[in-house]
């Protein structure tokens, strides 16, 4: 799920340090109801309509019938029962190929969370220089988060060759839109009062940059990367698909050599290692969320051997020790991705040579049907999506259901689900079913009911208790209770969310094609192999237009039903 | 916050407590004629100020009479729109974008809210009063050049948090966070400190002992204190001398000593008066 992961970066709930800071209502922390009919927007009726249609169109489209739908289904499970039972092949070929996918990672966040920080310096309301400069930096911002980083992948491996290089400045060029977005909602929500008083004392603007802004943003921004970090783990897990290193490396030979047990090894291994970083980063996000508001601990040194040197303790050992170990393993990692003169000698030249290619773009018809096919792809699976997720999170929501086993298990199969990256799920359908929008349409579904469940289920546990009780006591069933104690208060977030399932959608459904699962990703990955690179400049383009412009939509969607 | 200051060290501070009734050298500020509006809305009419170095002026009045504005214009956050100031011997709205951070090194102002660093230790918060002199950005106390760092110390010592000095910011009560921004400014060995409703966030005690060691401190080293109040007894406390203002001009302009309480309630209450 390597976009549908990124998820939570808009939405900003799996980022607790700075969960306050970007709630902003996005994801819909449902309001208790003052008394008095929930109001309904014309969005709040529109939304849903829209995908309606658009779904309708999409079943025709994609040819979803019943039929095939079972047969579909008959050949995945002929498939998986190939995969079974699974094996690794051989063990350090494998590990090698993971920590590789470690080191595209961390060497991605770290270049990424650097560049951040002039990014979001530059793009922040409170920038004072050239208004140029702060145009540029929101235009980057815009455009690096549209572009998924499967597609940086393809066109970094043109410009560096096949490698984990390629692959971390593919990580490094998507997360920087994200991360400099929300670092600098972080400088603009901060109160002026400090940057004043170090202005009245005569610092210059890069001082007072760093001692006021940045010092007190470190907390949130720490947490936003190691999220971030998250994600890209997960992402670098697929890179390989196109050739940019790590683990997908290894999976792409497997399945394209028929061995599925050994991809379904490979899965289980991607999976294992996702869920021990996750555990990790929720680890360490803790600790630096404890840290925010470390008012138990007041003290910040001990004292030193002289008044004026600050001493050891506890709290700073950690510190230090936390920022000097992330910095060894960010130059470490970047020594992994082996860079060698020779490449980045070709590399300008392939780099001008691509971008020159790049004028005047084309837009052909066949790439504008691949877009469409995308969207449909995306709101389709959504739609499904949404309504299956929504049936798993009332089942697996505490106080709605009695049946605790049930909940139980039903999270932990989310859990895992959301573990396999959709572009694998894509892979092993075309494999079963054949190329076509059909194979992505499914992977797309199986992504987007996991992370609706997921959203929903947080959002339904907030739910305010009390109508519900109230409802109990007057001998209202459990449908009725759920109608008139729960729908209501949840109905906000479920459109947010909805809605934020469906922007991370489309941002995947345009990269399925890399794997022949329909949409405009086929078309791309085939304009950068065949040097046809005026066709991919139109592509990129029009995706860019497409992903923004939706986003924009949802956007204002949600502004208006929460 | 009831603790009693700590008593001025002798022999610790070069610069000798010069006397409020200085009139021989130049004066620390000179307001001629100043005006200031924003757009159509007049905030200050021609006011005319002289003060002479090492004074502790009151500026009070109503709220919305001009005492903040007043205040920006002297360390050059606003220009004026008529007349001139002089602080040191430079006009801030003409010096120029250097000059300027040059004169703000010798200018230093207290904010009502404090403008601490929260999550940082008092000391490093100190330590950012001397960044007017580096060059460099710096983060972490001992990325501070050692002298420095002493004179961190003896600066919250003086305003009595030395203990405090490796303490949060954000976990010290209002009282000695406003204390911990007059040691910052002190780090600035400044000529002239405007002090803008210091004390309007925080309770009696804590207000009288802020003022009292903003008093200590510039009796010790001899720097002229302009700082707005709201709280007319206080500013008859500490004050050398009260200025009022009303309204956008200066309607009262005496000797602390001179000055009756009553006269100062007035303005308020003519105030009150007319908005009623």
């Amino acid at each position: 799920m390597s976009a549908s992961t990124d998820s939570i970066d808009e939405a900003g709930r799996a980022v607790p340090g700075v969960e306050r800071q970007f709630d902003g209502g996005r994801n819909g922390e449902p309001k208790p109801a003052a008394g008095g009919p929930p109001r309904v927007s014309a969005a709040t009726l529109g939304i849903p309509l829209a995908y309606l249609a658009v779904t309708v169109f999409g079943i025709w489209w994609i040819d979803i019938r019943p039929a095939a739908v079972a047969a579909g289904l008959g050949d995945i499970g002929r498939l998986l029962q190939r995969m079974v039972p699974p094996t690794t092949g051989p063990v350090p070929a494998l590990l090698t190929l993971t920590l590789e996918t470690l080191w595209i990672a961390l060497a991605g966040t770290g270049l990424a969370a650097i560049a951040s920080v002039f990014l979001a310096a530059a793009a922040s309301r409170h920038f004072t220089g050239p208004r140029a400069v702060r145009w540029l930096a929101q235009g980057i911002i815009i455009v690096t988060r549209a572009v998924p980083s499967l597609i940086f992948a393809i066109l970094f491996v043109r410009i560096f060759g096949l490698g984990p290089l390629a692959g971390a400045l593919a990580i490094a060029f998507h997360s920087v839109g994200m991360i400099g977005k929300m670092m600098s909602d972080v400088f603009e929500e901060q109160v002026p009062a400090p940057h004043e008083a170090i202005a009245a004392v005569g610092a210059n603007r890069m001082q007072n940059f760093v001692s006021t802004t940045l010092t007190r943003a470190l907390p949130a921004a720490a947490s936003l990367v190691i999220y971030r970090l998250d994600i890209n783990v997960r992402a670098s897990a697929v890179l390989g698909l196109v050739g940019a290193g790590g683990i997908g490396v290894a999976l792409q030979t497997a399945i394209g050599s028929l061995n599925y047990r050994r991809a379904a090894g490979i899965i289980l291994a991607i999976v294992v290692l996702l869920l021990i970083l996750e555990l990790i980063a929720y680890l360490v996000q803790r600790a630096v969320a404890e840290h925010a508001d470390e008012h138990t601990e007041s003290r910040l040194f001990a004292p030193g051997k002289e008044a004026s040197t600050p001493g050891w303790n506890r709290s700073r050992l950690m510190r230090t020790g936390a920022g000097a170990a992330a910095a060894c393993l960010f130059l470490f990692s970047l020594g992994q991705l082996s860079v060698n003169s020779a490449r980045l000698g070709q590399a300008w030249g392939n780099a001008t040579a691509l971008l020159a290619g790049f004028v005047p773009p084309v837009f052909t018809q066949d790439i504008l049907l691949g877009i469409f096919e995308s969207v449909i792809m995306a709101f389709t699976a959504t739609f499904f999506g949404v309504l299956i997720g929504l049936v798993i999170a009332v089942l697996s929501t505490r106080h709605l259901v009695t049946f605790a086993p049930l909940a139980f298990t039903l999270r932990g199969l989310v859990v895992f689900v959301r573990g396999i990256p959709d572009i694998v799920y894509a892979l092993i359908f075309v494999a079963a079913l054949g190329l076509g929008p059909f194979a992505g349409f499914l992977a797309l579904t199986i992504s987007c009911t996991a992370l609706a469940s997921k959203f929903f289920t947080d959002s339904l546990q907030n739910v305010d208790p009390a109508p519900i009780r109230a409802l109990e006591a007057t001998g209202a069933n459990r449908v009725q209770i759920f109608v008139s104690g729960v729908w209501p208060q949840f109905v906000p977030s479920f459109i947010g969310n909805s809605l934020f399932t469906s922007d991370l959608a489309l941002r995947e459904s345009a990269v399925l094609g890399i794997v022949g699962a329909g949409g405009v990703g086929f078309l791309l990955d085939e304009s950068v192999a065949t040097l046809h690179y005026q066709q991919t400049a139109g592509i990129l383009i029009g995706l860019i237009v497409v992903v923004v412009a939706l986003e924009s939509v949802a956007r204002w969607a949600r502004r208006k039903v929460i | 916050m009831t603790a009693p200051l700590p008593t001025p060290e002798s022999g610790r501070h070069t610069v000798a407590p010069q006397s409020p009734n200085h009139t021989n050298t130049a004066p620390s500020l000179l307001l001629e004629n100043l005006s200031m509006s924003f757009g159509a809305k007049t905030v200050l009419r021609e006011v005319n100020l002289d003060v002479r170095p090492g004074q502790f002026v009151a500026l009070v009045g109503p709220s919305g009479a001009g005492k903040s504005t007043l205040l920006r214009l002297i360390n050059g956050s606003h220009s004026p729109t008529g007349g001139s100031v002089t602080v040191l011997g430079v006009n801030p709205a003409t010096c120029g974008r250097k000059n300027l951070r040059k004169l703000r090194t010798r200018v230093g102002f207290v904010f009502q809210q404090f403008g601490l660093v929260g999550r940082l230790s008092a000391m490093e918060n100190v330590l950012m009063g001397t960044l007017g002199s580096l060059k460099m950005p710096r983060y972490g106390i001992s990325t501070y050049p050692r002298p420095l760092r002493e004179k961190a110390v003896a600066n919250l010592e003086r305003v009595g948090l030395a203990d405090q000095r490796f303490q949060r910011c954000d976990t010290l009560s209002g009282g000695q966070q406003q204390r911990v921004a007059i040691a910052r400014t002190l780090m600035q060995d400044a000529r002239i400190v405007l002090a803008d409703e210091p004390v309007a966030s925080l309770d009696p005690s804590a207000s009288l002992s802020v003022l009292n060691t903003l008093k200590k401190v510039s009796a010790e080293d001899g720097f002229t204190v302009i700082c707005s109040l709201h709280q007319v007894d206080l500013a008859l406390q500490v004050s050398d001398r009260v200025v009022a203002v009303r309204d956008g001009s200066l309607i009262l302009d005496t000797p602390t000593p001179d000055t009756s309480e009553a006269a100062v309630r007035a303005i308020y209450e003519k105030a009150k008066g007319r908005t009623a």
